[in-house]
């Protein structure tokens, strides 16, 4: 009897912890996407001032060219491909950056202004974003989680490799 | 940070409100920024004394004294201080909770559990690796996972974050008002070959014996040399424990206001922070940066980065007085060096200022808000709630 009665207190606590845990990774995979979204915004965003800035004065045409592919590698990528692109876009415009040093007429300055902003929420958004990402795999790696299929359906999150320091 | 519509904030602190300390200030200034911005801001501390709060803090009760890191923490948990806290999430109605140090048992943890949606959490501490943090880790997780953003007030605080955790954040240092410190007097009582320092200096770790026992060697090449000690502490009681033959030389002038420590730091000729450990930020490197003093600190892994590893501060090897002697004496000869420090220190501090800080601790915000519905209780506490009040309605 005794026995018995341990035995169902167990195993109560064991679902529980099977209910805590399922809501604790729907909770991250709700991150994951939350962020990515957010992050997926503001990547548009930056791809859009990056198109603005090759077809002003600012570029010289060379750079501008450079800009200007980057900018719709980085708009067009899959999910795949994404960090790649974007990667790409931000050495371009580093690149320009580099250039503009301390010679920027007015018109242009709100442009580099709305950049250095952006490039600013970017780096909290990619750091938000990857660390879902890599909570998510490695609880889903969790044998619990495994046996239990505790994921469900979901799809495993695409890891993305933003280089931070060229950003 | 105008163009965006107000905010409805709560903030945790885990100590009590009344007690001095790094974190309580850190708050208090956050919430009186945010509160000048247009923002509503409510803090839900552990309150010793419940009548003279300011109207934005909401008492959760008396704190307990516990032992934990080496010190005494003024803390509140247990199921009374959780049901206040489940209270104050269902009832604020916030779009986004600021939880500080999460990680130790208090009432941010507890928060932190309770709530689901927007959270920031700010780790404060820097400890060494301990094996009771290992121990819960497990139970830890889940919890802290639950943080939307994790801001760690330095580097070190974050390595210990990654230590312990296993997990990552963004560095945000804390803020000062670089505004009252840049503008001291320079009063004839502190100034002339003197060397500052301020803290409570009865705690060991504060260094002050380090300090002490390098002026038989400064005063040999400085003749002049003073220290003036500011903070609080039982002053009869320490000068007891000086060296007889230093005491003309040593001068305890208590606790100082903000516009005397503004003129402390502009008079003084050099600074030193001799701390042996157990630093997590040093805001007062950061005011006695931002007031123009040349700062001098022990080369302990918080100061190292605070002052860019010498660039805007001399350091010495900790807990060696001879060092810090030697430090000191040459800083005290060479007035343009001693200058140029002072200089660099000063431009550095901008970025302690609560203008930029709190700039990037709402960038920080909105990140977190995004996408996320406002703040409730979490999923798995609101079935113990329902449970807890019908019994409470009994």
């Amino acid at each position: 009897m005794k026995t018995g009665l341990t035995l169902g207190l167990l195993l109560l606590l064991f679902l529980w912890y099977l209910s805590f845990s399922a809501t604790r990774l729907d909770r991250l995979h709700h991150r994951v996407e939350t962020s990515w979204a957010n992050l997926d915004g503001l990547l548009q965003r930056r791809a859009a001032v990056a198109l603005e800035l090759a077809h002003s004065e600012l570029a010289d045409p060379a750079s501008s060219l450079i800009l200007m592919a980057a900018a719709y590698q980085a708009r067009e990528a899959d999910m795949r491909g994404r960090s790649f692109a974007e990667s790409g876009l931000s050495s371009a415009l580093k690149l320009l950056h580099g250039d503009l040093e301390g010679q920027s007429p007015s018109a242009e300055k709100a442009l580099l202004e709305e950049l250095s902003l952006l490039t600013e929420k970017i780096k909290v958004g990619v750091a938000i974003h990857l660390d879902a990402v890599a909570r998510t795999i490695s609880v889903r790696k969790k044998i619990v989680f495994k046996l239990f299929r505790l994921a469900g359906t979901a799809p495993l999150p695409i890891t993305h490799e933003f280089e931070d320091d060229d950003l | 940070m105008a163009n965006l519509k107000p905010l409805k904030i709560g903030i945790v602190c885990p100590y009590g409100w009344d007690a001095p300390g790094g974190v309580q200030n850190h708050i208090r200034d956050l919430a009186e920024y945010l509160i000048a911005h247009g923002h509503s801001v409510s803090v839900l501390a552990p309150c010793a004394d419940e009548e003279s709060l300011p109207e934005y803090v909401v008492s959760a009760g008396k704190p307990i004294a516990i032992p934990y890191n080496g010190a005494v923490a003024r803390v509140l948990f247990g199921p009374i201080a959780f049901s206040r806290v489940r209270q104050w999430i269902a009832q604020g109605d916030f779009d986004l909770l600021h939880l500080h140090e999460p990680a130790i048992p208090s009432l941010s943890l507890l928060a932190c559990w309770a709530a689901e949606g927007p959270m920031v959490g700010t780790f404060h501490a820097a400890a060494k690796r301990q094996r009771a943090i290992f121990a819960i880790g497990p139970i830890l997780e889940p919890v802290i996972e639950k943080l939307s953003v994790r801001i760690a007030v330095s580097e070190a605080a974050r390595l210990t974050l990654t230590e312990h955790l296993e997990t990552d954040a963004i560095v945000i240092p804390n803020g000062i008002y670089a505004n009252k410190f840049r503008d001291g007097d320079i009063l004839e009582k502190w100034s002339n070959e003197t060397i500052g320092f301020i803290g409570r200096f009865e705690e060991p770790r504060k260094g002050l014996s380090v300090l002490l026992e390098a002026i038989p060697v400064i005063a040999r090449f400085v003749p002049g040399v003073r220290v003036l000690v500011a903070g609080p502490g039982d002053i009869d009681e320490a000068m007891e424990t000086v060296d007889p033959q230093l005491r003309s030389r040593v001068t305890f002038l208590g606790r100082l206001t903000e516009k005397e420590k503004a003129d402390f730091f502009s008079s003084i000729s050099v600074y030193v922070a001799p701390n042996t450990g157990g630093e997590s930020f040093g805001i007062i490197l950061a005011e006695a940066m931002a007031s123009g003093s040349c700062v001098i600190a022990s080369d302990i892994p918080a100061f190292e980065s605070m002052l860019g590893n010498g660039e805007f501060g001399a350091l010495f090897k900790s807990e060696d007085s001879q060092d810090l002697a030697k430090t000191i004496i040459d800083l005290m000869r060479d007035d343009s060096k001693r200058d140029s420090l002072a200089r660099a220190g000063k431009a550095h501090a901008e970025i302690f200022d609560w203008e930029n800080v709190a700039e990037q601790i709402f960038s920080v915000y909105e990140m977190a808000i995004v996408g996320s519905e406002k703040v409730r209780l979490a999923s798995d506490t609101r079935s113990w709630s329902r449970l807890l009040n019908r019994e409470s309605e009994k």
